[in-house]
């Protein structure tokens, strides 16, 4: 057997008889995934329960109102109509409506004359989501007809709407992609929850796995047996590559399972499985590139330990794992750019939301190869410079 | 560990080109020089100790020979090749034991044999076999599916040993190997070091125990403060000391403080407290007879009660002694 080989086998199977890296990895996510997927059950797919208020009585409201009760957004949204504001806000404020839209008087007037006359959006604490939801379908609506200066009558025969609408459903999930990138595909779906927080769960796991690949790492040191190994005819690019391959591989696994989960039990649907696997290799890359500049900061175990908490956290924090559609501003929203987590989120959402091939995961993977490029990059630099004191 | 085998009896055959070569070693950590200037070499079949207190630089020159760690200046060959710590075919002729127990605890003693062994890129069948041979050498057959962290502390340090001999190495360099190990096991293991010795097999093996160098090996090395002091044969070394004695005062009180003040009469070679017995102070001497009276006094004088006297034939103790003033202490 190849050196390479054995000490990743060596390594792999290490990890496996540790219960707590068989909880942390394989065990911890799917639970989670589980509890989410019956938080959002009932409504398997993302729901909104909209409150409308037409005040404005206009074609163009009614172009609006057509939009929300589209066949296409069946699904998404439900709509009710409230005949004054203040009992629209009191179902949105105590239920049973998630969102509101208050089409203001003159509205329609406002939209054949080019101005923006801005309807009003409803929110409740507890659904921001719905929220978003009613605010995109609302100015995406109000953006197509002056966008195109097309009369009412037209806009409301044009049906270009509605083919728009997996796209809305999509924004309602905070997609970060700029919206020209989003194909207008018909068989665009609403994204489910436990789609997004399946993955994001795994990933949160699997980034674990640095710090029991970095612990690992020192302590082989200090038990001597990598003094044993280097006392071996073998180059020091073997160790790591042999390290490297175990952690890569369980990775891999971790996150294979938990996406295995969400999608035979727990009723994830993604466009592509080819997508989802290739996100997943990427994401366990960039775990491996993380674990090498973990190793190489650290000078002892506990070091190790606390920088990978340290690094996991900011990864996921920063990454969005936890804020399902990333309700925070916009400046936050692109630091999920600078993780590999956040683009690798990217990319199962837009998997999730119907998107297929390429077009879903070209971003992703190139996000996910720069991010792992950089870390690696400075962990080959500071490697260098700590060799040379 | 297992019955000797019947193996043939190769003898360090002096003349040959060494084995192991280390020519003007030096090594430092900041500005402390941890090896400076140790040149030694190792005949094929030889068993060569390197003697030492704490400190002394053993570990550092162990080091190096294993291309652990890089040398400033000087060179190490074995077998004619150079040793570094980039691959080359040197390493494949060494086997490393080092001085702490280096070993997976969560991996069974034959996982960890397996290991590595498949680190010199050995065969499946030979290696298998080695295994095997290997397990009965250091008397853990029975013990191969048991993980390591369930083993006695004697056993580890067999294993630990063992592990550096799955490859067959033609050079095997043992740190310390009896540190922390009850009499019997350091027996097996003084046992088995010979046995190695007897089948050609070269060992350089560092070690604070005078008893043990004084049995095992054919030549040591006494190093101290980074240099090698003496070189030779454990005769070659006593006869270092052949005119002076050995005194032994078994006695009680501040014995530290006695044995400094020893060390400041002229006659005194060397004393220092026995680093196995707290009770016993060592000193070497020129003419015992004559001094032993004035030794006397300065134990009244330091409130010292002496039990008993003997005066001993120097051994390598002695030679520790005279050459450095104090005692190998652990
Ligand atoms: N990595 C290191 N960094 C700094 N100093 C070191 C390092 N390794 C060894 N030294 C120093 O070099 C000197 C020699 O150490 P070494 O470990 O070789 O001694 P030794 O003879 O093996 O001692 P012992 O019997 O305690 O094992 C010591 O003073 C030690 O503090
Ligand atoms: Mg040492």
């Amino acid at each position: 057997m190849r050196p390479v080989l054995a000490i990743a086998l060596k390594d792999l199977r290490q990890r496996l008889r540790d219960r707590s890296a068989w909880v942390i990895v394989f065990l911890a996510p799917v639970v989670i995934t589980a509890l989410m997927s019956m938080a959002f059950s009932g409504t398997a797919a993302f729901h909104a329960k909209v409150a409308v208020v037409d005040l404005d009585h206009g074609t163009a409201a009614a172009g609006l109102l057509q939009t929300l009760r589209s066949p296409q957004l069946a699904d998404t949204v439900s709509v009710r109509s409230y005949p004054a504001t203040e009992e629209a806000a009191q179902a949105v404020r105590h239920g049973p409506e998630q969102a509101g839209i208050v089409i203001p008087a003159g509205f329609t007037a406002a939209v054949a004359g080019g101005r923006p006359e801005p309807v009003t959006v409803l929110s409740s604490v507890d659904y921001p989501l719905q929220a978003q939801l009613a605010n995109a379908v609302a100015t995406s609506f109000v953006a197509q007809v002056n966008a195109d200066r097309l009369s009412v009558a037209t806009a409301l025969t044009a049906g270009a709407l509605p083919a728009d609408l997996p796209r809305l459903s999509a924004q309602a999930a905070e997609l970060r992609l700029p919206v020209q990138a989003r194909p207008a595909d018909a068989s665009g779906y609403a994204l489910k929850g436990v789609s997004y927080f399946g993955p994001s769960m795994g990933m949160f796991f699997v980034l674990f796995t640095i710090g029991f690949a970095a612990r690992g790492y020192f302590s082989e040191q200090r038990q001597g047996t990598l003094d044993r190994i280097a006392a071996a005819p073998l180059g020091r690019g073997t160790v790591l590559l042999g390290k490297s391959l175990a952690t890569f591989a369980y990775s891999l696994a971790g996150l294979a399972t938990t996406l295995t989960a969400a999608h035979f039990v727990f009723g994830a649907r993604y466009a592509d499985p080819l997508g989802v696997a290739a996100l997943c290799v990427g994401m366990s890359v960039a775990v491996v590139c993380l674990t090498t500049l973990v190793i190489v900061v650290s000078r002892t175990e506990r070091q190790a330990e606390q920088l990978s908490s340290v690094v996991v956290f900011a990864l996921v924090l920063l990454g969005g794992n936890f804020v399902f559609a990333s309700a925070g501003p916009a400046a936050l929203r692109r630091l999920a750019l600078f993780t590999p987590n956040g683009w690798a989120l990217r990319g199962f959402t837009d998997l999730g939301t119907g998107v297929s091939g390429l077009a879903a995961v070209r971003d992703p993977l190139l996000g996910i190869a720069a991010c792992s490029a950089v870390v690696a990059l400075v962990a080959a630099v500071l490697f260098r410079l700590r060799r040379t004191p | 560990m297992a019955t000797p085998q019947a193996a043939q009896t190769i003898r360090p055959q002096q003349d040959a080109e060494p084995l192991l070569d280390c020519s003007k070693l030096v090594r430092r950590f900041g500005s402390r020089t941890a090896v400076d200037g140790v040149s030694l070499d190792v005949a094929p079949g030889e068993t060569y100790g390197l003697l030492g207190p704490n400190g002394a630089g053993k570990t550092t020159t162990i080091k190096i020979v294993c291309g652990l760690l890089e040398a400033d200046s000087g060179t190490v060959r074995v077998a004619g090749l150079p040793v570094r710590a980039a691959p080359g075919p040197a390493k494949r002729l060494i086997g490393y034991v080092p001085q702490e127990v280096a070993l997976y605890p969560d991996l069974t003693v034959r996982e960890n044999l397996l290991f590595f062994g498949r680190l010199y890129r050995l065969p499946r069948r030979r290696l298998e076999r080695r295994v095997e041979e290997v397990l009965e050498l250091i008397d853990l057959t029975a013990r191969g599916e048991d993980r390591v962290d369930s083993l006695s502390g004697g056993m580890r340090r067999r294993l630990n040993i063992g592990a550096g001999l799955v490859h067959s190495p033609t050079l095997l360099v043992l740190d310390e190997p009896t540190v922390g190990v009850d009499p019997q096991s350091r027996h097996a293991i003084m046992e088995s070091v010979r046995r190695f010795g007897d089948q050609g097999m070269a060992v350089i093996y560092t070690t604070h125990y005078m008893e043990e160098a004084e049995r095992l090996c054919d030549r040591v090395g006494i190093i101290d403060h980074g240099s090698l002091i003496a070189e030779g044969t454990p005769r070659e070394l006593v006869a270092l000391v052949a005119e002076k004695d050995q005194v032994q005062l078994v006695a009680s009180g501040d014995l530290t403080r006695y044995a400094e003040a020893c060390r400041a009469l002229p006659e005194v070679e060397g004393a220092d407290v026995d680093r196995s017995d707290e009770g016993t102070v060592h000193a070497v001497v020129r003419d015992a007879r004559s001094l032993l009276p004035r030794l006397l006094d300065l134990a009244h004088a330091n409130r010292v009660q002496i039990r008993s006297v003997e005066i001993v034939e120097p051994d390598l103790e002695a030679v520790f002694l005279h050459l450095t003033g104090t005692a190998l202490r652990e």
